[in-house]
């Protein structure tokens, strides 16, 4: 899996908060080129795009039909969670190990657990469950669990590996608009 | 909280630390910028009211970015309307986590449900709260200063801080009771 060039990946997001009886959804795609390339963006209800390389990071939000650019708040907090999305869906566990305790249950779906090593961390968040296939070839599904029992469930689709990202599409100054690489994908099938 | 108690709290912003370091600011920043209230600037000449403008029952989803000294954050909001119930603000980041839950009834009252190492009780209580009646309160002078650039894009600029909110999603209908219950099941 960590010899992955490239994936493309369509995803929904579910909030479910013991409050509201439905969960609260909401649409994206995550695209990682190597080494550590990642584009997050959701799609619906809203429109915000966080880009990530071992450099920098950047976050956009559409407004009345322009994209603007952010200046964040806490760059580096920021980059190293788009650093351990990369390498949680590249496989590269033993790069997590300084800030999780990482257990593997397998069957049916092969289950890692990550349960943040740091007290803070851990008030905020309880554990991270990466469920993939049998084979730890493909992340299906990722489960942020809180504390108080809320949890967000991302769930992927639509994988595509070994895609050929145009230019631009981790561009922090002007993404390309993700219609664009979406097209590109689809024409490199 | 005035201006004086914000000018004193401003020096942890400075810190640029490790991941929790970092999430220790943010907490401060968040709710510093809060703190300014719904009533410390007039609002700017002209501008028109959000008032009238949603559902009375509905479950509205929201985007907004929080500007202060700067820097920006952009942040979730799932807010609960009823007409006899009030109204049910969850207020979380981007990845999910729940930073504020209020209830602010009919009657203005305010109830702290959830808080977070980011927005303290006292800070929802006083100052979230307000700024969710600004927009999307009835009674008459707490509207601040707010601007509404479209139906669904409002704008609080304040001493302190801007709020840049869009309402990205509306479900009219009736809520659910338990919603504006703090003391029922649905309330952690």
């Amino acid at each position: 899996m960590s010899s992955l060039s490239s994936v493309y990946l369509e995803l929904t997001q579910e909030r479910h908060l013991k409050l509201f009886a439905d969960p609260l959804r909401s649409e994206g795609v995550m695209l990682i080129e190597r080494p550590e390339q990642i584009r997050w963006e959701m799609t619906a209800p809203y429109q915000s795009i966080l880009l990530a390389n071992h450099k920098s990071v950047a976050q956009f939000e559409r407004t009345d039909g322009e994209w603007k650019k952010l200046r964040l708040g806490f760059p580096q907090l920021l980059k190293r969670v788009m650093e351990q999305m990369v390498r949680m869906h590249q496989g590269k566990l033993d790069a997590l190990t300084s800030d999780y305790t990482i257990s593997v249950a397998t069957g049916a779906v092969a289950v890692v657990t990550l349960v943040p090593k740091d007290d803070t961390v851990r008030s905020m968040l309880s554990s991270l469950e990466v469920r993939m296939l049998p084979d730890f070839t493909a992340t299906r599904e990722v489960v942020m669990n809180e504390p108080g029992g809320d949890l967000t469930r991302i769930l992927f689709r639509r994988e595509r590996r070994g895609v050929k990202f145009p230019p631009g599409t981790f561009d922090q100054t002007k993404p390309l608009d993700i219609a664009a690489i979406k097209a590109a994908v689809d024409d490199g099938r | 909280m005035g201006a004086e108690g914000i000018a004193t709290r401003r020096r942890p912003l400075l810190l640029t630390g490790a991941g929790g370091r970092l999430s220790v600011c943010g907490c401060w920043l968040l709710t510093g910028v809060l703190a300014a209230g719904c009533a410390t600037a007039p609002p700017p000449a002209g501008a028109p009211r959000a008032r009238g403008s949603f559902p009375g029952d509905g479950l509205l989803t929201q985007r907004a970015v929080l500007t202060a000294r700067g820097r920006q954050f952009a942040l979730n909001g799932y807010l609960a309307l009823s007409t006899a119930g009030g109204k049910r603000l969850i207020v979380t980041q981007s990845l999910g986590q729940v930073l504020a839950d209020v209830l602010v009834k009919p009657d203005g009252s305010v109830q702290v449900v959830r808080a977070s190492r980011m927005l303290r009780p006292e800070w929802i209580r006083r100052y979230l709260a307000a700024d969710l009646e600004c927009i999307f309160g009835n009674a008459p002078g707490t509207e601040g200063p707010l601007r509404m650039l479209s139906p669904t894009h409002f704008l609080i600029e304040r001493r302190w801080y801007t709020l840049d909110l869009q309402i990205v999603e509306t479900k009219p209908g009736p809520q659910a009771s338990e919603l504006f219950d703090a003391t029922s099941k649905a309330t952690p």
